[in-house]
């Protein structure tokens, strides 16, 4: 490798290691393309630009979003108010609550003491401790998150009016003989990558609205912001619909005169809101879009999560369904490659 | 109803390169039948590419997996006897070939070369079927035009001789 040729990767690499801070909303912005994507496909066949396409719909989204913020926006905000002005009181319920569990288990099962963690403060040490501690912080954590409001949907605007021209000058780069291949094999990933994300996406929203039914029906408190984390929880395989049904079971569990017969109720509330989404919802959202084993469906999450944490759990299934795509393409290629040459020298084969 | 041409008044925001694209595959005789929303969406799924003169498309006995149609320029479909390389038949502009790759995996028939520079439109399998999965009569136009093609062939060429001069020109690959 010449000198020249070196030098230019390495400023390569160390452009790459700066920007690193743009992978998370190139990442985002990737995947709110291919959930918008399909409206564009209906653009094209109406032959209307791709600018004005894409410029048309981000209005429609951003009057969607401002009229969901009228209608919603209250109801949330309220919940949300009531939660905050009942925190103090819930914090203090909560280490209580959790002082006796483990003081219980503690006399019950002295071999078990030396193992347990120490009682008292536990909001403080697992909650607010692992936050932004200083006010600094938390105007930092508030600007990365403004910034990630605006970066995203402003690369997922020029991806979306964009992309085919990039696809274009990738496949012009590419030598001709390799561009029916190379391009076909990226179509088929590009297709399992955009049909879970837009089912998942999917499937999040009903789940949600169910939720949100649901506990509104058995009288959770806050069954709106409930509604919106287990939706936005059912992301994450496994251990997002557990978490959702935690979060309402610890609702109802400070809730007074909700008592036992309430968590009952939550409990059998997530047991068929999950029935459902395996057996009904799941097979038309994301549909056939994953064939993972649920082995390696767990794997990949238990993968995901030490790598990367949350978004790791997230990104675990549709990364392990392009690597097992990608295997199986490849072995379908060699398969029809040894077709050619059985065809072209039988006689070498069978010898 | 939706996908009818833009009104008028929104010319301005019509894309041309698509607006063209629809009366183009409505000439092919793979096409042919097919309403003009459904070639509209057809449409949207091709890929096009600028081939140079000389650069080989596909080679014989290459996986196939998609489908080409010529917009410019000419394409030569050969393929290799014991004489050397034999000219099946070469391709204009409105003709597609690779055509049987939109129905099972075998390798390429023949070898498709560019002979004169131009673009080429590309159809792949995975999104034609994607886009039949909701148009079966996408589908159902598609394949029996391309029954009529393989029939045609058939008829020419009844005992399916061996490829050479002499032989009749090439069926679909």
């Amino acid at each position: 490798m010449s000198a020249a040729r070196l030098f230019a990767w390495a400023g390569l690499a160390a452009l790459a290691w700066l920007a690193r801070g743009l992978v998370l909303p190139i990442f985002l912005a990737a995947a709110l393309a291919y959930l918008l994507s399909p409206a564009l496909v209906w653009a094209d066949t109406l032959a209307i630009r791709r600018s004005v396409a894409v410029g048309a719909l981000f209005t429609v989204i951003i009057a969607a979003l401002v009229i969901a913020g009228f209608l919603l926006g209250p109801g949330m905000f309220a919940e949300g108010a009531a939660l905050m002005d009942r925190m103090p009181g819930l914090a203090r319920q909560i280490d209580t609550g959790l002082d006796a569990v483990v003081r219980e288990l503690g006399e019950s099962a002295p071999a078990i003491r030396r193992l347990l963690p120490e009682g008292g403060h536990w909001v403080q040490r697992f909650v607010l401790d692992r936050g932004p501690s200083e006010p600094g912080d938390l105007f930092e954590h508030a600007g990365h998150l403004f910034l990630l409001a605006i970066l995203i949907p402003f690369f997922a605007f020029f991806l979306l009016r964009d992309m085919h021209r990039l696809i274009a000058v990738a496949m012009d780069r590419l030598p001709p003989q390799h561009v029916e291949t190379s391009v076909a094999v990226w179509r088929e990933l590009n297709g399992v990558i955009g049909r879970y994300i837009r089912g998942v996406v999917l499937d999040g929203l009903v789940v949600g609205a169910l939720a949100a039914l649901g506990l509104w029906l058995v009288r959770v408190p806050y069954p709106l912001l409930l509604g919106v984390f287990a939706g936005l929880a059912n992301v994450v395989p496994f251990v997002g619909p557990l978490l959702s049904a935690a979060a309402a079971g610890l609702v109802v569990v400070l809730t007074p005169g909700q008592g036992l017969a309430g968590v009952g109720r939550v409990v059998a509330l997530f047991l068929v809101i999950k029935v459902l989404d395996d057996t009904i919802i799941q097979p038309f959202t994301i549909g056939r879009s994953v064939h993972l084993h649920p082995a390696l469906l767990l794997g990949s999450v238990v993968v995901g999560s030490h790598a990367l944490g949350v978004l790791g759990m997230i990104i675990a299934v549709p990364v392990a369904t392009v690597l097992q795509e990608t295997v199986r393409l490849l072995l379908e290629h060699r398969r029809v490659l040894a077709r050619r040459v059985r065809r072209r020298d039988p006689e070498r084969v069978v010898a | 109803m939706f996908e009818q041409p833009l009104p008028r008044w929104l010319g301005w925001a019509a894309d041309p390169e698509q607006a063209r694209r629809t009366p183009f595959l409505a000439q092919s005789p793979l096409f042919a039948g097919l309403p003009r929303r459904l070639l509209a969406r057809l449409a949207t799924r091709f890929f096009e590419k600028v081939y140079h003169a000389d650069d080989v498309v596909f080679e014989e006995g290459d996986p196939g997996r998609a489908l080409f149609v010529v917009v410019e320029g000419s394409v030569e479909i050969t393929r290799a006897t014991t004489q050397g390389p034999y000219v099946l038949n070469t391709l204009g502009p409105g003709d597609a070939f690779g055509e049987l790759a939109l129905i099972d995996d075998f390798p390429r028939s023949a070898r498709a070369r560019v002979a004169t520079a131009g673009r080429l439109l590309i159809l792949y399998k995975s999104d034609f079927d994607a886009l039949i999965e909701g148009n079966a009569r996408i589908a159902v136009v598609v394949m029996r035009n391309l029954s009529r093609l393989l029939a045609l062939y058939a008829r020419r060429n009844p005992l399916a001789p061996e490829v050479g001069p002499g032989s009749e020109a090439a069926g679909p690959l």
